[in-house]
């Protein structure tokens, strides 16, 4: 059922919305109604006047006058300032309660929520870490261990050679003292041995003598 | 080179950026100004209410949310401004309905204008009470359809359709009488 109403039909047209059965309603009513038809001759001829509108030229005006710069507004003025606040005071909060921590160790800040759980490395990181440590031990020890036994060595052989020196230079000196009391013994062998041949030959000249005395004294 | 669309204009000016008011005046002012011209009918009333315009536009370009186009926003603000225009001109005079609102002699600034044609339209249009000349100004010069128009003007299509109907009645006589 096509709407005959003139304003709509009118209305429709201006739009250029008209179905095929308002357009011949439409030009039913342009044919039928002059006044419909003067309407629509004005509402074209203004369609021509608005395209061909000619105005005088536009007047030097102050544009400056329409642009009012808003005032800048000072930072604490800024208007995110509090939510900014806000939100600052809730990571605070949730810093607090879920036991956020920062830690810096050799020269590497660590930052992390779970406060049961320690930061630091892995059990693989541990396991590595004491396989190392335990070998760098082994060779020290080791090192050690040869150092002391070097050491050992020299010390021993140092006091073999003292010994041995010690042991040449004692019996060289234990010798010449014997030698020397041997000697000592025997040139008191021989000053013992001296003096008792002199001895007897003394007693053997006294003898001799009192023998003569007495051959004398028998020749005589 | 590639213009920079309203919206885009609008958030710079808001920045504070006079360059991209500027830019966005001068996209507008000839229409505004011929709107003027025709609402008002003179060139000096005209300029006045073009300043005034742009100035309630930029004291109120933070509410405009982009939800239709900047233009029928722009016209709507200037109608507003049209009508606050007449309501200083003759304050005790209703605005809306009122046949007292039209402008019964030509003013010589009308000679300033080039074509007889835009002359005698603009003075037959200022015989029409303002709420026709506003329908009339926005439907044929502004190409608005008449949802837009109904939007702009806070009415509803059937009245904007109804008084363009009838404001169309008294133009024609009105051309007659100008082209005698």
């Amino acid at each position: 059922m096509v709407n005959q109403s003139p304003e709509y039909l009118f209305g429709q047209w201006l739009d250029n919305a008209l179905t095929e059965d308002e357009r011949a309603a439409f030009e039913a009513l342009c044919i039928s109604d002059a006044e419909f038809a003067a309407r629509v001759a004005t509402a074209t001829q203004l369609n021509v006047a608005a395209e061909q509108f000619s105005a005088p030229p536009m007047p030097a005006w102050d544009k400056n006058a329409t642009f009012i710069a808003p005032d800048k507004p000072k930072w604490w003025q800024w208007q995110g300032l509090p939510a900014v606040s806000m939100a600052m005071s809730a990571a605070a909060m949730v810093m607090v309660l879920s036991g956020f921590s920062v830690q810096v160790e050799e020269g590497r800040v660590t930052m992390g929520f779970a406060q049961s759980a320690p930061a630091g490395p892995t059990e693989a990181e541990v396991a590595a870490l004491v396989a190392d440590r335990i070998n760098d031990y082994q060779q020290a020890n080791q090192a050690m261990f040869t150092q002391y036994v070097n050491a050992l060595q020299q010390q021993q052989q140092d006091s073999s050679a003292q010994l041995a020196q010690y042991l040449l230079k004692s019996s060289r000196q234990e010798r010449r003292e014997d030698f020397a009391e041997l000697v000592q013994f025997i040139n008191q062998q021989r000053d013992d041995d001296q003096r008792y041949y002199t001895r007897q030959l003394t007693q053997l000249q006294r003898e001799i003598n009192a023998i003569d005395d007495g051959y004398t004294a028998v020749t005589e | 080179m590639f213009e920079k669309r309203d919206e885009q204009l609008i958030e710079q000016a808001l920045k504070g950026s006079k360059k991209a008011w500027f830019t966005l005046i001068k996209r507008y002012e000839t229409g505004i100004y011929q709107y003027g011209i025709r609402m008002t009918g003179t060139p000096h009333d005209a300029a006045d209410l073009m300043q005034d315009i742009f100035i309630a536009v930029f004291k109120s370009l933070s509410n405009f949310r982009g939800e239709g186009s900047f233009k029928a926003w722009l016209y709507r603000i200037a109608h507003f401004r049209c009508i606050e225009f007449y309501r200083r001109k003759r304050p005790d005079t209703p605005l809306e309905d009122s046949e007292e609102l039209s402008c019964e002699r030509p003013t010589p600034e009308h000679s300033l204008m080039t074509d007889i044609t835009s002359q005698s339209l603009t003075h037959a249009m200022q015989r029409l009470p303002l709420a026709q000349r506003a329908v009339i100004e926005l439907k044929f010069f502004g190409q608005f359809t008449f949802e837009e128009i109904a939007d702009q003007l806070g009415l509803s299509s059937n009245t904007v359709k109804s008084r363009l109907y009838s404001a169309l009645s008294k133009l024609k006589l009105d051309l007659e009488v100008e082209h005698g």
